[in-house]
This record gives C-alpha cells, structure tokens and sequence, in this order.
C-alpha cells in the first residue's frame, strides 16, 4: 500500500470535518485529506480530480442529479464511507461500502475506518485468482484469446475505457502485465484450453 | 579488488566484461585497471552503477568516449545472447525430465521463454545494428575536422530519443515470466530446478537493468551533448 493514503471529505460541517481528522490521525495511517464543503453535481468529476482511495461522504452534499452507482470506473476502485447524519434510505445506504453515523461511538468509528484501512490493503495485494471478479475472468479470458480492447469493449457492450480499467485490475491482482503472461494463467488455471488458442502462432506475439 | 567481490559477488559478471578475471591476490582495483589498461573512473562508475541503481555518475560523464561504453554494452550483449539465455534455456530444457511437471505445462513455460528471448535478441540485434553505430558514426565526424557537410546533415536527421523506450514490453515478459513461475506454475515435487530457473530469471533481470541504466544514465547523456555539438556545427556552415 502506498504509505499515504488519499481521503476525501465531503461534508458541510466544519466541526465534523475537524472531527474526522482528528479520528483519522489518531489511527495512525498516513494520510492526505482533500476537504469539500459544497454540493456536487459531478461526483466523477471530483473523483478524477482528487484520485482518492477513500472517499468519505455526507450523502446530503450529493446533488440529486449527480451519478452516484458505483459503476463509473472512477467509482469502482473507491472504498466510499458514508457520513449520516440523519435518517437514511436504505438504498443510499446500500451504495456505501461502510458507513458512519455521526452520533456513534468513537470506538465504533475507529472500527469502520480501520475496516476500510485493511479493505484497502486487500485490494492492493489481492493475488489470489478466486479474487479477480466474474467481469474480470470474461475479460481475462478474452484477452487470452487474442482479442484487442475494442473487440473485447464489443462483445460485453462495454466502454474501450471500463475494459482498460479492468485490464488495469486484472494486472494488478495476478502482478502479470503482458498479454502472453495472461494467456498462460489463463491456461495453468483452466480458464481457457490451448486448443482455444487456434496455434501457436497466436501466442507469440 | 578482491574486496569489491566480497562486498557484491554480483560484480563479477562485470568484471568479465572488462576481460578481467579471478586471482586478483592483493591488487587494488586501481593496479587491475592499468594492467589491463581500463579507465579508472569509467570501471568505478560502471561497478557504482551496477552496485547502487540510485548511484548518479554526473562527474566524470565528460571524459568518457562513447566509443568506450560501447564496447562495454556489447560485451554485455554478447555474455546475454551467448552464456545466459542459452544457459536459461538449458535448465528449461532439463524440466522436461521431471516427470511430476504436466508436459502442457512445460511446453507453455519453454513457449513462454522462447518468446521472450526472441523479443529480447531483435531488440540487442536493433541496438547492434542501428544505435551503435549510428552513435560511433556520430562520434567520429565530430573528430573529424574534415567531416564533409553532407556527412553530418545526414546524421543530424536521427535522434538517440527516436531508439529510446521500448524496453517496456521485453522487461514486462521477464517480469510475467518470474511470476508465473513463482505464483502459479502448479509445483512439482522437487522444485530445486525451477528455484534455479528463477535465480537465473533474476540475475539477467538485475544485469538488464543494470545495462539499461548505463544507456539511459550516461550514454544517452553524452549522446545529447554530440547531437547538440552537431548541430552548432551545422549552423556555423549555414553563416
């Protein structure tokens, strides 16, 4: 992990946000804080510009027509914190991977940051196959098979740009970057057959 | 000398480039390198730089000739393509005795490898044919008093920056191929075999960075200098 970690703190209150670093700095990860006190449209936008890992959120500064699904490739390698302050949907809830109401214990707040501390360590030494996704072993296996990130993009009705994000996860989890170095797990973990392949020549590349 | 060799063992695949070899007794490196007749601060940059990647040879970048690294990077080439590749793919080779290895799996190993040796000999065999000499070509005309016009115009029309990068995809195949090996190739049931291959893989690896660390950290620099030598030259005509 990198030995920063990059927050960002979407919260209208000074006093809350006083109050958050002073919790996060006594866990005693390193860390670099981005503060946002007003309302956002573009909540992509703010990710690209800020490129955090964790992104802690008062769902109230989330305009109503701002795109908050999770599947934007800005959202999908965010660990995202929700800041309650009041009652919420369980909907709004659900888009949090972990959430925090202001009212809780300090103990119990310390647990969900540190819960998300170690989410975020999994995520950077995640190498097991079993943990690439299923989207991941679709695009896994079509990259083996030869496929350019267009064709793949094509064939899952997908953006150039979320397979490039995929291909990006997929290098990082198996710490293999080049496309002959896929096609061969891919064969060692039986996701594809060398028969597949349509010989050799596909595979010197 | 002998110090320089209990401090990093590593080295003495550098030494053997520069024809020098064991039974070094009590010879200070400064004897060793008179005897053979080596630069003295160009050998201690070279060893620095393979011994510390953070090492930066800013001070004597001046007195060195290209001509000389030259020669260095393709003894290093040489030792590539004639000792450890062929090396590599011997051990590869003797895998094929274990039986406890599925023969599938052996074959995409021995695939894997060949592969990356092909890329990495056409990308030895560009530096050879077309950098090196490009940059001797360079060297020479800007000796050369007499050097026609035509002559450098023709060189001016190249860049070292044009050959540069492309490393990228034959240092990511070693670096697939380690960790192949080393997360997923299912294990047999003696592993001293492939605990060799990869030692090899890694030697080559820190040898290769260290090759192209030389390139980029004190070639490409002194390159930079003669191409700009080059063209003040070429501007000096045109007045």
């Amino acid at each position: 992990m990198n030995n920063r970690v990059c927050i960002l703190l979407l919260e209208p209150s000074f006093l809350v946000r006083e109050g958050i670093k002073t919790l996060l700095s006594q866990i005693g990860q390193a860390f670099r804080i981005e503060e946002v006190d007003t309302v956002i449209d573009d909540l992509d936008k703010l990710l690209s510009r800020v490129k955090p890992e964790i992104a802690m959120i008062n769902p109230a500064l989330l305009a109503k027509k701002t795109i908050f699904n999770r599947d934007t490739d800005q959202q999908s390698n965010v660990i995202f914190i929700g800041l309650m302050h009041d009652e919420v949907s369980t909907n709004t809830i659900a888009k949090f991977d972990f959430c925090i109401h202001i009212n809780d214990e300090k103990a119990e707040m310390n647990k969900v940051v540190e819960q998300a501390y170690r989410r975020l360590s999994d995520l950077d030494t995640d190498t097991e196959s079993n943990n690439l996704s299923e989207r991941e072993i679709s695009i896994l296996k079509l990259v083996a098979l030869g496929n350019t990130n267009n064709e793949i993009a094509e064939k899952l009705f997908i953006s150039v740009h979320t397979v490039m994000t995929h291909r990006k996860n997929i290098t990082r989890k198996l710490g293999i970057k080049t496309v002959s170095g896929l096609t061969v797990y891919a064969i060692l973990n039986k996701l594809i057959k060398v028969e597949e392949l349509g010989g050799s020549a596909n595979f010197v590349r | 000398m002998a110090d320089v060799i209990h401090l990093n063992h590593h080295l003495l695949h550098v030494l053997n480039r520069f024809n020098i070899h064991l039974g070094f007794g009590d010879k200070t490196v400064e004897t060793i390198c008179n005897e053979h007749d080596i630069h003295l601060d160009f050998f201690l940059d070279i060893v620095n730089t393979f011994h510390d990647a953070s090492y930066f040879p800013l001070q004597h970048l001046q007195k060195f000739k290209a001509g000389m690294l030259i020669n260095y990077l393709q003894k290093t080439h040489a030792y590539y393509l004639n000792v450890k590749l062929p090396e590599i793919a011997s051990y590869i080779e003797r895998l094929n005795n274990d039986e406890s290895i599925l023969d599938a799996h052996k074959k995409l190993l021995a695939d894997f490898f060949a592969d990356y040796q092909h890329e990495l000999i056409v990308h030895i065999n560009k530096e050879e044919q077309r950098v090196y000499p490009y940059i001797k070509k360079l060297e020479k005309v800007l000796q050369n008093d007499s050097a026609s016009r035509e002559e450098m115009e023709e060189l001016s029309n190249y860049s070292i920056h044009e050959y540069e990068a492309e490393h990228d995809d034959v240092e990511a195949k070693l670096f697939d191929l380690k960790n192949i090996i080393i997360k997923y190739l299912p294990p047999p049931k003696d592993s001293r075999l492939l605990n060799v291959i990869l030692h090899e893989l890694f030697e080559l690896e820190l040898d290769l960075n260290n090759h192209g660390h030389i390139e980029d950290l004190i070639l490409v620099p002194i390159v930079d200098k003669m191409e700009a030598a080059l063209r003040s030259q070429l501007t000096q005509f045109g007045q």
